[in-house]
């Protein structure tokens, strides 16, 4: 689990995000830190120039015993007070190693600055860390000021108080980043741990539907993040994968009958006739029948497959601008003595110069099989119209017979493979010539409907505009 | 007349090989590509049958490779694969036509003769004629014993196509596909329809029928007294 979670992509991101975010912040603090420093630095100067300042303009430069008294009784008042914030002074002659050895008795320092600088004539600006030798590493600053007559005057102040307020400074500072840095790696780890959930259950359902749970769908947890849209788009995604399974099986059952009886009679025939006389009559007509037999299978099966290839929409290498007058015209060509010999009325009625763009065998395969559904259905003296007409919307092509109608009910269903309307099965007829015109529609992108037609059946296929286009995106219902 | 067919499937091939012997034919089997093609490119066959799935070597190569050697023999396909655009694909390929497996021996038959047939010297007919019956193709016209026939257009198509295929038998599924160019089994009896009105009037009125039916496989017009 840990190894998973440091290898999600949420947390590699949320770390690189959190060293980011804590560089800035550090580098942040740093600047405040540098900032506070100076201000003090610059201030304790200020304050060491003023304490030379007013010493020596109310001495003058000559007046050296007033000011060195003055200095003894500010020093002793000093060591008196325990306010941290001392000034101590010492006012000395560059010549009179006396009082450096007095000072370098009394105050050690590490920096070598102190011993060639302090009694040359510049002044010295720095913080030098020297202690009083009785209180160890008490940071300190001090000014040293050149008077006439090689006097010095030196001013030096504690910085213990500053040094403080900048360790609270730079400790906070270090708090905070480690602050930073662990919230940042918790908050990726959490954040690494829920995305590890999440795909962890589509995971766990993907697997149970590879083991053969169809019915298996993603959980939605509501919350309409990409999560959840991934899972509602997955879930459509099986839906449609259950349904053609389940269309599948239909299929497959309905296959089983209806081969299954052609075949049983095919092989009573054959079995009857095999100690026949091949020269009688019955042996012939048994003979005709089966071959009936075979014929009527060979027909259910080459159906069963064209509906199969135009579903699987592969057929639009070879699709052309089908002259749509012309079928039409060739068509009721066809039919129209087809219904004569019924004493059935054969009209036909299309606009001129109708052009879509699709499969001319496929379409004419469709209508046919609608033409000869309403020759079928529609008793003599009936009346068939077959139109096609273009509007701002799109073409229709439109049949309509006086037959025996489908029930509002079935319309749905008689689209499906196998389905006959007539119980008995007794008029010829695989009830596939209805799914295969559902399925030539949906290859042209085109709605078919079946409406009522005061009496009988009324067809419309639809196809919307633009009708003449090239490469349309393939679109499964 | 030497037909050559290359067939994998010997049961098949061997229906096929008696059924066109049992009608006279000389048939050369062979089971894959690459010798179907060098019989094909070594021998002077009148037809060839070729199955479009072969080892070695697929059908519609063997055409191409004999096309490229102008061997104009003419070639029928067979083929598991019927649907719209393999069948394009076929003829493309050199392949003069097409048939889809399963499929009856008469309508093979009936193919391979008007294949036959096509070859047969192509002067450019104007008239033509079976025993009576008289179709002029440049004034469009038909006669029989004399008498003007009127003809619709298709009619007139229709007939055409069984005058070019006299005494042979044509199928249903070849007139659907000849005559109205669709290459789809017909679900009813519309071409029975349209040869019953045909024969309403070309053989009604006149004596002997020449357009005759033949039980499950089709039709043929030919003149009976003749032989």
């Amino acid at each position: 689990m840990i190894r998973q979670l440091l290898n999600t992509t949420v947390f590699r991101l949320s770390l690189v995000y959190a060293l980011l975010f804590s560089l800035v912040a550090a580098i942040a603090m740093l600047s405040v830190y540098w900032v506070v420093e100076r201000h003090i630095t610059h201030q304790t100067d200020a304050q060491l120039q003023l304490q030379a300042d007013v010493l020596l303009n109310r001495y003058g430069f000559s007046d050296s015993s007033s000011l060195f008294r003055d200095i003894l009784r500010r020093n002793q008042r000093m060591e008196n007070t325990t306010d941290k914030r001392f000034y101590y002074y010492e006012l000395f002659n560059r010549r009179n190693t006396d009082i450096s050895k007095n000072f370098q008795a009394e105050y050690s320092t590490n920096d070598p600055r102190i011993g060639q600088q302090l009694f040359a004539t510049q002044p010295l600006n720095e913080t030098i860390n020297f202690s009083l030798l009785k209180d160890q590493n008490q940071p300190a600053r001090i000014l040293i000021r050149q008077l006439p007559n090689n006097y010095q005057l030196l001013v030096a102040t504690d910085l213990t108080e500053q040094q403080s307020l900048l360790d609270d400074v730079s400790g906070s500072m270090w708090l905070a980043i480690t602050v930073i840095v662990l919230l940042s790696l918790l908050g990726g780890g959490l954040i690494g741990y829920g995305v590890l959930r999440r795909i962890d259950s589509v995971q766990r359902t993907a697997g149970e539907i590879i083991n053969g749970d169809l019915s298996q769908r993603m959980s939605v947890k509501g919350r309409n993040d990409e999560f959840d849209r991934l899972s509602i788009v997955l879930n459509s995604m099986l839906q449609r994968i259950e349904q053609l399974m389940q269309a599948m099986r239909e299929v497959t059952d309905n296959l089983a009958h209806d081969l299954r009886n052609p075949l049983n009679r095919l092989r009573n025939r054959l079995e009857a006739n095999q100690f026949r006389d091949p020269a009688s009559t019955d042996f012939q007509q048994l003979n005709q029948d089966a071959m009936q037999d075979v014929d009527d299978l060979i027909k259910t099966f080459n159906a069963l497959l064209g509906i199969a290839q135009v579903e699987s929409g592969v057929q639009r290498d070879d699709w052309v601008d089908v002259d749509i007058t012309q079928l039409i015209n060739d068509l009721a060509e066809l039919y129209d003595v087809v219904a004569e010999e019924k004493s059935i009325t054969f009209e036909h009625q299309c606009d001129p110069g109708l052009v879509l763009h699709g499969n001319r065998q496929l379409l004419a395969q469709a209508l046919t099989n609608l033409l000869d559904n309403a020759v079928k259905y529609t008793p003599e003296k009936g009346r068939i119209k077959l139109e096609a007409k273009q509007s701002a919307a799109g073409l229709t092509i439109i049949v309509t017979d006086t037959g025996i109608g489908i029930p509002a009910d079935k319309r749905e269903q008689v689209f499906e493979r196998f389905v006959r309307l007539d119980e008995a099965r007794s008029s010829p007829g695989n009830g596939l010539g209805l799914s295969l015109v559902k399925a030539v529609t949906e290859l042209h992108g085109a709605t078919i409907s079946l409406e009522d037609n005061q009496q009988g059946l009324k067809v419309l296929i639809y196809f919307k505009l633009p009708l003449v286009r090239k490469n349309k995106p393939l679109k499964l219902a | 007349m030497n037909i050559l067919l290359v067939e994998d499937d010997t049961t098949t091939a061997s229906f096929i090989q008696k059924g066109l012997n049992e009608q006279g034919y000389i048939v050369d089997h062979v089971a894959n590509g690459e010798d179907g093609l060098h019989l094909g490119l070594n021998n002077p066959y009148d037809a060839m049958i070729i199955d479009r799935m072969l080892p070695e070597m697929d059908g519609l190569s063997i055409i191409r490779m004999l096309r490229k050697q102008n061997i104009t023999t003419p070639v029928l396909i067979l083929s598991a694969l019927g649907e719209v655009d393999n069948r394009v694909e076929g003829l493309k390929a050199g392949g003069d036509d097409y048939l889809v497996k399963p499929y009856a021996f008469s309508e093979l038959h009936a193919r391979l003769q008007a294949l036959l047939r096509r070859v047969q010297p192509a002067q450019e007919q104007t008239v033509l004629k079976l025993a009576d019956l008289e179709m002029d193709l440049m004034k469009r016209q038909v006669k029989r014993a004399g008498t003007l026939i009127n003809l619709q257009p298709r009619e007139f198509t229709l007939l055409e196509y069984l005058l070019r295929n006299t005494g042979q038998v044509v199928t249903r599924t070849m007139l659907l596909e000849k005559v109205w160019d669709y290459h789809f089994d017909p679900q009813t009896n519309v071409i029975d329809v349209h040869i019953s009105r045909l024969r309403g009037k070309v053989d009604r009125d006149f004596d002997p029928p020449l357009l005759h039916t033949i039980r499950g496989a089709g039709y043929i017009l030919h003149d009976p007294t003749a032989t």
